[in-house]
Protein backbone atom coordinates (compact mmCIF):
# COMPACT_ATOMS: atom_id res chain seq x y z
CA UNK A 1 0.00 0.00 0.00
CA UNK A 2 1.27 3.30 -1.02
CA UNK A 3 0.99 6.48 1.72
CA UNK A 4 0.03 8.74 -1.73
CA UNK A 5 -3.70 9.57 -2.29
CA UNK A 6 -4.60 8.27 -5.81
CA UNK A 7 -5.07 10.81 -7.85
CA UNK A 8 -8.52 11.11 -9.94
CA UNK A 9 -7.98 9.57 -13.01
CA UNK A 10 -10.94 9.15 -15.99
CA UNK A 11 -11.68 5.41 -16.74
CA UNK A 12 -10.61 4.21 -19.88
CA UNK A 13 -12.62 4.64 -22.91
CA UNK A 14 -14.29 0.72 -23.89
CA UNK A 15 -13.53 0.94 -27.58
CA UNK A 16 -15.03 -0.68 -29.60
CA UNK A 17 -14.24 -1.76 -33.76
CA UNK A 18 -15.55 0.76 -34.80
CA UNK A 19 -14.58 3.54 -32.36
CA UNK A 20 -10.74 1.66 -32.45
CA UNK A 21 -9.22 4.96 -34.56
CA UNK A 22 -10.87 7.69 -32.46
CA UNK A 23 -9.46 6.57 -29.02
CA UNK A 24 -5.93 5.61 -31.41
CA UNK A 25 -6.27 9.05 -32.57
CA UNK A 26 -6.60 10.52 -29.23
CA UNK A 27 -3.58 8.43 -27.89
CA UNK A 28 -1.72 9.99 -30.41
CA UNK A 29 -2.91 13.81 -30.07
CA UNK A 30 -4.80 13.73 -32.70
CA UNK A 31 -8.66 14.51 -33.15
CA UNK A 32 -10.29 11.74 -35.81
CA UNK A 33 -13.76 12.16 -37.63
CA UNK A 34 -15.68 9.91 -39.15
CA UNK A 35 -17.51 10.43 -42.30
CA UNK A 36 -19.44 8.86 -45.06
CA UNK A 37 -17.56 8.36 -48.13
CA UNK A 38 -20.46 8.48 -50.22
CA UNK A 39 -22.56 11.45 -49.21
CA UNK A 40 -20.14 12.91 -46.98
CA UNK A 41 -21.69 13.27 -43.72
CA UNK A 42 -19.71 13.13 -40.60
CA UNK A 43 -21.19 11.63 -37.78
CA UNK A 44 -20.13 11.11 -34.54
CA UNK A 45 -20.22 8.30 -32.22
CA UNK A 46 -18.19 6.55 -35.03
CA UNK A 47 -20.82 3.72 -36.57
CA UNK A 48 -20.57 1.08 -39.41
CA UNK A 49 -23.50 2.94 -40.93
CA UNK A 50 -24.10 6.20 -42.50
CA UNK A 51 -27.76 7.49 -40.86
CA UNK A 52 -28.54 9.73 -44.03
CA UNK A 53 -28.01 7.46 -47.14
CA UNK A 54 -27.23 3.71 -45.86
CA UNK A 55 -23.65 3.69 -47.23
CA UNK A 56 -20.97 1.55 -45.03
CA UNK A 57 -18.42 3.08 -46.95
CA UNK A 58 -16.58 5.40 -44.98
CA UNK A 59 -13.45 7.83 -43.81
CA UNK A 60 -10.97 8.09 -40.78
CA UNK A 61 -10.07 12.05 -41.35
CA UNK A 62 -7.80 13.84 -38.71
CA UNK A 63 -9.70 17.50 -37.82
CA UNK A 64 -7.97 20.26 -37.23
CA UNK A 65 -8.58 19.88 -33.72
CA UNK A 66 -9.78 24.13 -33.80
CA UNK A 67 -13.40 24.93 -32.48
CA UNK A 68 -14.89 27.74 -30.52
CA UNK A 69 -17.13 27.41 -27.47
CA UNK A 70 -21.18 27.12 -28.00
CA UNK A 71 -21.76 26.36 -24.45
CA UNK A 72 -20.50 25.58 -21.04
CA UNK A 73 -21.71 24.46 -17.89
CA UNK A 74 -20.17 23.86 -13.96
CA UNK A 75 -22.06 20.40 -12.85
CA UNK A 76 -21.92 20.25 -8.69
CA UNK A 77 -24.06 18.22 -8.19
CA UNK A 78 -24.27 14.92 -8.19
CA UNK A 79 -20.09 14.46 -8.06
CA UNK A 80 -18.95 11.71 -10.22
CA UNK A 81 -16.31 10.24 -8.83
CA UNK A 82 -14.25 9.97 -12.39
CA UNK A 83 -14.09 13.68 -12.27
CA UNK A 84 -11.95 16.04 -9.74
CA UNK A 85 -14.65 18.97 -8.17
CA UNK A 86 -14.94 21.84 -10.27
CA UNK A 87 -14.65 20.73 -13.49
CA UNK A 88 -16.07 22.14 -17.04
CA UNK A 89 -18.40 20.57 -19.47
CA UNK A 90 -18.72 22.32 -22.92
CA UNK A 91 -19.95 22.07 -26.39
CA UNK A 92 -17.71 22.83 -28.90
CA UNK A 93 -18.46 23.74 -32.36
CA UNK A 94 -15.85 22.04 -34.34
CA UNK A 95 -13.90 23.90 -37.78
CA UNK A 96 -15.41 21.43 -39.71
CA UNK A 97 -18.67 22.05 -38.66
CA UNK A 98 -19.95 19.11 -36.29
CA UNK A 99 -20.34 20.10 -32.66
CA UNK A 100 -18.95 18.10 -29.81
CA UNK A 101 -19.67 17.10 -25.82
CA UNK A 102 -16.58 17.49 -24.21
CA UNK A 103 -14.93 19.62 -21.15
CA UNK A 104 -13.63 22.85 -21.34
CA UNK A 105 -9.91 23.29 -19.22
CA UNK A 106 -7.00 25.24 -18.20
CA UNK A 107 -9.78 28.51 -17.50
CA UNK A 108 -11.06 30.29 -14.41
CA UNK A 109 -14.99 30.64 -15.39
CA UNK A 110 -14.85 34.06 -14.78
CA UNK A 111 -12.53 33.86 -17.99
CA UNK A 112 -15.17 32.21 -20.52
CA UNK A 113 -16.24 33.51 -23.24
CA UNK A 114 -19.04 32.03 -25.24
CA UNK A 115 -17.63 32.10 -29.51
CA UNK A 116 -13.58 31.78 -27.52
CA UNK A 117 -11.43 29.93 -30.10
CA UNK A 118 -10.80 26.64 -28.27
CA UNK A 119 -8.18 24.08 -29.43
CA UNK A 120 -8.15 20.28 -28.40
CA UNK A 121 -5.78 18.38 -26.40
CA UNK A 122 -5.31 15.09 -24.47
CA UNK A 123 -5.70 13.44 -21.23
CA UNK A 124 -3.94 10.28 -20.39
CA UNK A 125 -6.72 7.68 -18.50
CA UNK A 126 -6.31 4.67 -16.23
CA UNK A 127 -4.61 2.05 -18.70
CA UNK A 128 -3.20 4.04 -20.86
CA UNK A 129 -5.84 5.21 -22.74
CA UNK A 130 -6.41 9.02 -23.67
CA UNK A 131 -9.74 11.00 -24.28
CA UNK A 132 -10.25 14.46 -25.66
CA UNK A 133 -10.31 17.89 -23.92
CA UNK A 134 -10.57 21.61 -24.88
CA UNK A 135 -8.92 24.59 -23.96
CA UNK A 136 -8.04 28.29 -25.07
CA UNK A 137 -6.50 28.11 -28.41
CA UNK A 138 -3.18 29.29 -28.20
CA UNK A 139 -2.39 32.41 -30.28
CA UNK A 140 -0.13 31.06 -33.34
CA UNK B 1 -47.50 12.71 -42.65
CA UNK B 2 -50.81 11.26 -41.55
CA UNK B 3 -51.76 11.65 -37.91
CA UNK B 4 -55.73 12.00 -37.72
CA UNK B 5 -56.37 11.85 -33.62
CA UNK B 6 -59.30 10.20 -31.79
CA UNK B 7 -60.99 13.70 -31.15
CA UNK B 8 -64.22 12.76 -28.07
CA UNK B 9 -63.52 8.74 -29.26
CA UNK B 10 -62.66 7.97 -26.03
CA UNK B 11 -62.99 9.26 -22.23
CA UNK B 12 -61.16 8.52 -19.06
CA UNK B 13 -63.75 7.55 -16.49
CA UNK B 14 -61.83 6.68 -13.21
CA UNK B 15 -58.61 7.91 -12.19
CA UNK B 16 -56.05 7.06 -9.04
CA UNK B 17 -52.71 8.83 -7.52
CA UNK B 18 -50.95 7.57 -4.66
CA UNK B 19 -48.79 10.29 -2.75
CA UNK B 20 -45.72 10.90 -4.09
CA UNK B 21 -42.54 11.29 -2.19
CA UNK B 22 -40.36 9.27 -0.35
CA UNK B 23 -42.18 6.27 0.13
CA UNK B 24 -39.92 3.99 1.86
CA UNK B 25 -42.26 2.15 3.44
CA UNK B 26 -44.09 0.85 -0.28
CA UNK B 27 -42.80 -1.35 -2.54
CA UNK B 28 -43.05 -0.89 -6.11
CA UNK B 29 -46.14 -3.69 -6.28
CA UNK B 30 -47.58 -1.58 -3.17
CA UNK B 31 -48.00 1.20 -4.81
CA UNK B 32 -49.69 0.01 -7.86
CA UNK B 33 -52.11 -1.88 -5.90
CA UNK B 34 -53.10 1.69 -4.45
CA UNK B 35 -53.06 3.85 -7.75
CA UNK B 36 -55.41 1.15 -9.13
CA UNK B 37 -57.47 0.46 -6.22
CA UNK B 38 -57.98 3.99 -6.23
CA UNK B 39 -58.93 4.21 -10.05
CA UNK B 40 -61.23 1.18 -9.89
CA UNK B 41 -63.18 2.85 -7.23
CA UNK B 42 -63.40 6.06 -8.58
CA UNK B 43 -64.46 4.57 -11.96
CA UNK B 44 -67.01 2.12 -9.96
CA UNK B 45 -65.60 -1.14 -11.61
CA UNK B 46 -64.26 -4.21 -10.88
CA UNK B 47 -61.36 -5.20 -11.84
CA UNK B 48 -62.53 -7.93 -13.68
CA UNK B 49 -64.06 -5.58 -16.02
CA UNK B 50 -61.19 -4.10 -17.47
CA UNK B 51 -59.86 -5.79 -20.49
CA UNK B 52 -56.35 -4.81 -20.50
CA UNK B 53 -53.60 -2.96 -19.14
CA UNK B 54 -50.91 -0.70 -20.40
CA UNK B 55 -48.16 -0.46 -17.49
CA UNK B 56 -45.57 2.57 -17.95
CA UNK B 57 -42.31 2.46 -16.16
CA UNK B 58 -38.54 3.24 -16.86
CA UNK B 59 -36.83 1.23 -14.02
CA UNK B 60 -38.98 -0.36 -11.84
CA UNK B 61 -39.28 -3.67 -13.46
CA UNK B 62 -39.62 -5.32 -16.66
CA UNK B 63 -42.57 -6.96 -19.08
CA UNK B 64 -46.06 -7.15 -17.94
CA UNK B 65 -45.56 -9.29 -15.29
CA UNK B 66 -44.83 -6.29 -12.95
CA UNK B 67 -48.46 -5.35 -12.92
CA UNK B 68 -50.07 -8.58 -13.49
CA UNK B 69 -47.77 -10.18 -10.08
CA UNK B 70 -49.29 -6.58 -7.88
CA UNK B 71 -52.49 -7.01 -9.21
CA UNK B 72 -52.93 -10.71 -9.61
CA UNK B 73 -54.43 -9.73 -12.99
CA UNK B 74 -56.00 -13.20 -14.55
CA UNK B 75 -54.91 -14.10 -17.97
CA UNK B 76 -55.25 -10.52 -19.56
CA UNK B 77 -53.01 -8.91 -21.86
CA UNK B 78 -50.83 -6.34 -19.90
CA UNK B 79 -48.18 -4.36 -22.18
CA UNK B 80 -44.81 -2.69 -20.93
CA UNK B 81 -44.13 0.84 -22.53
CA UNK B 82 -40.94 2.92 -21.22
CA UNK B 83 -40.52 6.41 -23.10
CA UNK B 84 -38.12 8.13 -20.86
CA UNK B 85 -39.72 10.70 -18.35
CA UNK B 86 -42.65 10.33 -20.51
CA UNK B 87 -43.17 7.04 -20.15
CA UNK B 88 -46.81 7.44 -18.48
CA UNK B 89 -47.94 9.54 -20.95
CA UNK B 90 -47.01 7.05 -23.74
CA UNK B 91 -49.26 4.35 -21.62
CA UNK B 92 -52.58 6.34 -21.56
CA UNK B 93 -51.64 7.01 -25.56
CA UNK B 94 -51.63 3.44 -26.52
CA UNK B 95 -54.30 2.52 -23.75
CA UNK B 96 -56.71 4.91 -25.88
CA UNK B 97 -55.71 4.15 -28.81
CA UNK B 98 -56.56 0.35 -27.90
CA UNK B 99 -60.03 1.44 -27.55
CA UNK B 100 -60.79 3.97 -30.01
CA UNK B 101 -59.87 1.01 -32.56
CA UNK B 102 -62.68 -0.94 -30.91
CA UNK B 103 -60.15 -4.14 -29.75
CA UNK B 104 -61.33 -3.30 -26.04
CA UNK B 105 -64.15 -1.77 -24.08
CA UNK B 106 -62.71 -0.78 -21.08
CA UNK B 107 -58.74 -0.65 -19.87
CA UNK B 108 -56.38 1.13 -17.91
CA UNK B 109 -52.70 2.83 -18.17
CA UNK B 110 -50.48 2.77 -15.28
CA UNK B 111 -47.71 4.59 -14.45
CA UNK B 112 -45.32 3.43 -11.72
CA UNK B 113 -41.73 4.86 -10.65
CA UNK B 114 -39.51 3.36 -7.52
CA UNK B 115 -36.17 6.08 -7.59
CA UNK B 116 -35.68 6.89 -3.65
CA UNK B 117 -34.16 3.41 -2.87
CA UNK B 118 -31.64 3.30 -6.41
CA UNK B 119 -28.57 3.95 -4.35
CA UNK B 120 -27.82 7.24 -6.38
CA UNK B 121 -29.25 10.72 -6.10
CA UNK B 122 -31.40 11.53 -9.34
CA UNK B 123 -32.82 9.84 -12.57
CA UNK B 124 -30.45 7.41 -13.29
CA UNK B 125 -31.16 6.21 -16.86
CA UNK B 126 -29.78 2.80 -18.01
CA UNK B 127 -28.55 3.31 -21.14
CA UNK B 128 -26.97 0.29 -23.17
CA UNK B 129 -23.92 -0.38 -23.04
CA UNK B 130 -21.87 1.79 -25.88
CA UNK B 131 -18.54 1.93 -26.83
CA UNK B 132 -17.82 5.09 -24.69
CA UNK B 133 -17.23 7.67 -28.04
CA UNK B 134 -20.63 9.25 -27.30
CA UNK B 135 -20.01 11.21 -24.15
CA UNK B 136 -22.78 11.27 -21.33
CA UNK B 137 -24.05 14.41 -19.39
CA UNK B 138 -26.03 14.98 -15.92
CA UNK B 139 -29.49 15.92 -16.25
CA UNK B 140 -29.12 19.37 -14.49
CA UNK B 141 -26.20 20.35 -16.64
CA UNK B 142 -27.79 20.10 -20.23
CA UNK B 143 -30.98 21.57 -19.18
CA UNK B 144 -28.40 24.58 -17.53
CA UNK B 145 -27.32 25.64 -21.10
CA UNK B 146 -30.98 26.48 -22.02
CA UNK B 147 -30.12 29.65 -19.44
CA UNK B 148 -27.16 31.30 -20.92
CA UNK B 149 -28.82 30.80 -24.79
CA UNK B 150 -31.97 32.39 -24.35
CA UNK B 151 -30.72 35.42 -22.32
CA UNK B 152 -28.36 35.45 -25.03
CA UNK B 153 -31.16 35.06 -27.99
CA UNK B 154 -33.38 37.86 -26.47
CA UNK B 155 -30.91 39.96 -24.95
CA UNK B 156 -32.31 39.28 -21.25
CA UNK B 157 -29.38 39.97 -19.02
CA UNK B 158 -28.79 37.07 -16.39
CA UNK B 159 -30.02 38.55 -13.38
CA UNK B 160 -33.46 38.88 -14.94
CA UNK B 161 -33.84 35.59 -16.21
CA UNK B 162 -32.46 34.29 -12.22
CA UNK B 163 -35.44 36.28 -11.12
CA UNK B 164 -37.74 34.73 -14.35
CA UNK B 165 -36.92 30.99 -13.36
CA UNK B 166 -36.84 31.28 -9.11
CA UNK B 167 -40.34 32.54 -9.98
CA UNK B 168 -41.32 29.73 -11.85
CA UNK B 169 -39.89 27.59 -8.83
CA UNK B 170 -41.94 29.90 -6.51
CA UNK B 171 -45.15 29.54 -8.43
CA UNK B 172 -45.00 26.02 -8.13
CA UNK B 173 -43.94 25.58 -4.50
CA UNK B 174 -46.92 27.75 -4.21
CA UNK B 175 -49.24 25.60 -6.05
CA UNK B 176 -47.59 22.03 -4.27
CA UNK B 177 -48.39 23.56 -0.91
CA UNK B 178 -51.98 23.46 -1.80
CA UNK B 179 -51.62 19.82 -2.65
CA UNK B 180 -52.54 16.93 -0.44
CA UNK B 181 -50.64 14.76 -2.48
CA UNK B 182 -47.26 16.66 -3.15
CA UNK B 183 -44.04 15.60 -2.37
CA UNK B 184 -43.47 19.03 -1.68
CA UNK B 185 -45.78 20.63 0.59
CA UNK B 186 -44.43 24.29 1.45
CA UNK B 187 -44.45 27.68 0.06
CA UNK B 188 -40.56 28.79 -0.21
CA UNK B 189 -39.72 32.29 -0.32
CA UNK B 190 -38.26 34.14 -3.33
CA UNK B 191 -34.88 34.90 -1.50
CA UNK B 192 -34.14 31.55 -0.15
CA UNK B 193 -35.11 30.24 -3.85
CA UNK B 194 -32.43 32.92 -5.32
CA UNK B 195 -29.84 31.91 -2.83
CA UNK B 196 -29.99 27.95 -2.76
CA UNK B 197 -26.74 26.32 -3.85
CA UNK B 198 -25.89 25.51 -7.75
CA UNK B 199 -26.46 22.26 -9.03
CA UNK B 200 -25.01 22.83 -12.39
CA UNK B 201 -24.60 26.19 -14.08
CA UNK B 202 -27.01 29.26 -12.86
CA UNK B 203 -29.49 26.21 -11.86
CA UNK B 204 -29.62 26.18 -8.04
CA UNK B 205 -31.42 23.42 -6.03
CA UNK B 206 -34.82 24.76 -6.22
CA UNK B 207 -34.51 25.19 -9.67
CA UNK B 208 -34.69 21.63 -10.10
CA UNK B 209 -37.63 18.71 -9.56
CA UNK B 210 -38.54 16.51 -6.55
CA UNK B 211 -37.36 12.63 -7.60
CA UNK B 212 -39.99 10.85 -5.54
CA UNK B 213 -41.87 7.43 -5.85
CA UNK B 214 -45.23 6.86 -6.75
CA UNK B 215 -47.82 5.42 -9.25
CA UNK B 216 -51.16 6.98 -10.83
CA UNK B 217 -53.65 4.98 -13.08
CA UNK B 218 -56.13 5.78 -15.28
CA UNK B 219 -59.19 4.00 -16.99
CA UNK B 220 -60.79 4.42 -20.17
CA UNK B 221 -63.47 3.79 -22.36
CA UNK B 222 -65.24 4.96 -25.70
CA UNK B 223 -66.95 8.06 -25.40
CA UNK B 224 -70.27 6.82 -25.89
CA UNK B 225 -69.94 4.67 -23.19
CA UNK B 226 -68.54 7.00 -20.92
CA UNK B 227 -71.80 8.08 -18.89
CA UNK B 228 -72.23 4.96 -17.59
CA UNK B 229 -69.34 5.21 -15.44
CA UNK B 230 -69.47 9.07 -14.15
CA UNK B 231 -71.42 11.59 -14.90
CA UNK B 232 -68.45 13.68 -15.65
CA UNK B 233 -66.09 11.97 -17.54
CA UNK B 234 -63.09 13.40 -18.96
CA UNK B 235 -63.16 13.68 -23.04
CA UNK B 236 -59.42 12.95 -24.78
CA UNK B 237 -58.83 16.17 -27.95
CA UNK B 238 -55.76 15.23 -28.47
CA UNK B 239 -52.78 12.52 -28.04
CA UNK B 240 -49.84 13.47 -29.57
CA UNK B 241 -46.16 11.61 -29.48
CA UNK B 242 -42.94 12.84 -31.40
CA UNK B 243 -39.20 11.27 -31.49
CA UNK B 244 -36.70 13.72 -32.77
CA UNK B 245 -33.24 12.88 -34.70
CA UNK B 246 -31.26 13.41 -31.66
CA UNK B 247 -29.15 15.72 -33.38
CA UNK B 248 -29.15 18.70 -30.74
CA UNK B 249 -25.74 18.30 -29.68
CA UNK B 250 -23.89 17.18 -32.85
CA UNK B 251 -25.05 19.97 -35.03
CA UNK B 252 -24.20 23.73 -34.81
CA UNK B 253 -27.64 24.87 -36.34
CA UNK B 254 -29.42 24.04 -32.96
CA UNK B 255 -29.31 27.02 -30.67
CA UNK B 256 -30.93 25.62 -26.70
CA UNK B 257 -33.67 27.94 -26.80
CA UNK B 258 -36.59 25.46 -28.26
CA UNK B 259 -37.41 21.81 -28.00
CA UNK B 260 -37.83 21.54 -31.83
CA UNK B 261 -39.92 17.91 -30.56
CA UNK B 262 -42.23 20.37 -28.28
CA UNK B 263 -43.02 22.05 -31.37
CA UNK B 264 -43.49 19.43 -33.37
CA UNK B 265 -46.31 17.25 -30.92
CA UNK B 266 -47.82 20.77 -30.07
CA UNK B 267 -48.82 21.60 -33.44
CA UNK B 268 -49.97 17.88 -34.56
CA UNK B 269 -51.87 17.84 -31.18
CA UNK B 270 -53.30 21.33 -31.55
CA UNK B 271 -54.38 20.13 -35.35
CA UNK B 272 -56.02 17.14 -33.88
CA UNK B 273 -58.25 19.00 -31.21
CA UNK B 274 -59.08 21.57 -33.68
CA UNK B 275 -57.10 24.55 -31.51
CA UNK B 276 -55.70 27.28 -33.29
CA UNK B 277 -54.69 29.54 -30.55
CA UNK B 278 -53.40 28.02 -27.56
CA UNK B 279 -52.81 31.01 -25.23
CA UNK B 280 -56.53 31.97 -25.44
CA UNK B 281 -57.99 28.73 -25.62
CA UNK B 282 -55.93 26.28 -23.38
CA UNK B 283 -57.50 26.85 -20.19
CA UNK B 284 -54.51 25.89 -18.02
CA UNK B 285 -51.65 23.04 -18.71
CA UNK B 286 -49.46 20.79 -16.94
CA UNK B 287 -45.74 20.96 -18.51
CA UNK B 288 -42.65 19.04 -17.95
CA UNK B 289 -40.91 21.39 -15.63
CA UNK B 290 -37.85 19.27 -14.86
CA UNK B 291 -36.11 22.05 -14.29
CA UNK B 292 -37.06 25.74 -14.11
CA UNK B 293 -35.57 26.80 -17.06
CA UNK B 294 -37.51 23.81 -19.10
CA UNK B 295 -40.93 25.25 -17.94
CA UNK B 296 -40.10 28.50 -19.77
CA UNK B 297 -38.87 27.20 -22.68
CA UNK B 298 -42.52 24.97 -22.86
CA UNK B 299 -44.53 28.10 -22.66
CA UNK B 300 -42.89 29.43 -25.86
CA UNK B 301 -42.78 25.82 -27.87
CA UNK B 302 -46.64 25.48 -26.54
CA UNK B 303 -47.82 28.55 -28.19
CA UNK B 304 -49.16 30.15 -24.25
CA UNK B 305 -46.13 33.04 -25.31
CA UNK B 306 -45.10 34.49 -27.96
CA UNK B 307 -41.26 33.73 -28.64
CA UNK B 308 -38.82 35.80 -26.29
CA UNK B 309 -42.03 37.11 -24.07
CA UNK B 310 -42.54 34.24 -21.83
CA UNK B 311 -40.09 35.09 -19.67
CA UNK B 312 -42.79 38.59 -19.55
CA UNK B 313 -45.26 36.04 -19.04
CA UNK B 314 -44.05 34.54 -15.91
CA UNK B 315 -43.16 38.01 -14.24
CA UNK B 316 -46.54 39.06 -14.60
CA UNK B 317 -48.70 36.45 -13.45
CA UNK B 318 -49.21 35.22 -15.92
CA UNK B 319 -49.08 31.53 -15.37
CA UNK B 320 -49.89 31.59 -11.72
CA UNK B 321 -52.82 29.82 -9.89
CA UNK B 322 -54.63 33.23 -9.97
CA UNK B 323 -53.64 34.27 -13.12
CA UNK B 324 -55.54 33.96 -16.53
CA UNK B 325 -53.42 30.29 -17.81
CA UNK B 326 -52.84 28.31 -14.94
CA UNK B 327 -49.61 26.29 -15.39
CA UNK B 328 -48.50 23.35 -13.22
CA UNK B 329 -51.82 24.06 -10.79
CA UNK B 330 -50.73 20.77 -8.75
CA UNK B 331 -47.40 22.11 -8.11
CA UNK B 332 -45.78 20.31 -10.95
CA UNK B 333 -42.28 18.02 -11.02
CA UNK B 334 -41.14 20.75 -9.28
CA UNK B 335 -42.98 20.01 -5.95
CA UNK B 336 -45.39 17.05 -6.73
CA UNK B 337 -42.23 15.37 -7.68
CA UNK B 338 -41.38 13.24 -10.65
CA UNK B 339 -41.19 9.54 -10.54
CA UNK B 340 -40.75 9.00 -14.18
CA UNK B 341 -43.42 6.38 -15.48
CA UNK B 342 -46.07 7.84 -13.28
CA UNK B 343 -45.33 11.44 -14.21
CA UNK B 344 -47.30 11.86 -17.50
CA UNK B 345 -50.54 10.49 -15.80
CA UNK B 346 -49.92 12.34 -12.26
CA UNK B 347 -50.34 15.27 -14.77
CA UNK B 348 -53.67 13.68 -16.84
CA UNK B 349 -54.58 13.48 -12.52
CA UNK B 350 -54.93 16.96 -12.05
CA UNK B 351 -57.12 17.41 -15.54
CA UNK B 352 -59.62 15.20 -13.96
CA UNK B 353 -59.78 17.07 -10.70
CA UNK B 354 -60.04 20.67 -11.86
CA UNK B 355 -62.68 18.81 -14.81
CA UNK B 356 -64.74 17.39 -11.94
CA UNK B 357 -64.32 20.34 -9.73
CA UNK B 358 -62.46 18.26 -6.85
CA UNK B 359 -59.37 19.99 -6.81
CA UNK B 360 -59.84 21.95 -3.61
CA UNK B 361 -57.84 24.69 -3.00
CA UNK B 362 -56.67 24.65 -6.31
CA UNK B 363 -59.75 24.50 -7.95
CA UNK B 364 -59.61 26.89 -11.01
CA UNK B 365 -63.30 28.06 -12.59
CA UNK B 366 -64.77 26.79 -15.25
CA UNK B 367 -61.84 25.41 -17.18
CA UNK B 368 -62.84 24.41 -20.73
CA UNK B 369 -59.37 22.60 -22.31
CA UNK B 370 -56.70 21.24 -20.33
CA UNK B 371 -53.01 20.24 -21.91
CA UNK B 372 -50.23 18.27 -20.63
CA UNK B 373 -47.27 18.06 -21.96
CA UNK B 374 -44.35 15.13 -21.24
CA UNK B 375 -40.93 15.33 -22.10
CA UNK B 376 -37.78 12.22 -21.85
CA UNK B 377 -34.80 13.25 -22.62
CA UNK B 378 -32.97 16.30 -22.73
CA UNK B 379 -32.57 19.75 -25.17
CA UNK B 380 -31.44 18.31 -28.41
CA UNK B 381 -32.11 14.80 -28.23
CA UNK B 382 -35.71 14.36 -26.64
CA UNK B 383 -39.09 12.81 -27.05
CA UNK B 384 -42.18 14.94 -26.51
CA UNK B 385 -46.11 13.90 -25.27
CA UNK B 386 -48.84 16.38 -25.77
CA UNK B 387 -52.66 15.80 -24.83
CA UNK B 388 -55.52 18.00 -24.82
CA UNK B 389 -58.64 16.91 -22.62
CA UNK B 390 -61.85 18.50 -22.18
CA UNK B 391 -65.87 18.12 -21.40
ZN1 LIG C 1 -24.04 8.92 -46.44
Amino acid sequence: MSDATPAVQRPAPHGSRDSAFFWEGCRRGVLMGQRCADCGAWRHPPRPMCPHCQSVEREEVELSGRATLYSWAKPVHPPLPMFEPGYLIALVDLEEGQRMLSNLCDVSPEAIEIGMPLEVFFVETAEGGAVHQFRPRQAS
Amino acid sequence: MASNGIRDRVAIVGMGCTAFGEHWDKSTADMLVESAGDAYRSAQVDPEQVDAYWLGTMGSGLSGLVLSEALKIQYKPVTHVENFCATGSEALRNACYAVACGAYDLVMAIGVEKLKDSGFSGLVVGSPAHDGARADITAPAIFSMLVPAYCKKYGVDEETLKDVISRIAWKNHANGAKNPKAQFRNEVPLEMIKASPSIAGMLGLFDCSGVADGSAAAIVCRAEDAHKYTDTPLFVKALSFVAGPSEGNKRQDYDFTTFTEVVASAEDAYKQAGITNPREEISMAEVHDCFTPTELVLLEDLGFSARGEGWKDVLDGRFDLDGPQPINPDGGLKSFGHPIGASGLRMMYEMWLQFRGEAGERQLAAPKLGLTHNLGGGPGSCVSFVSVVGK
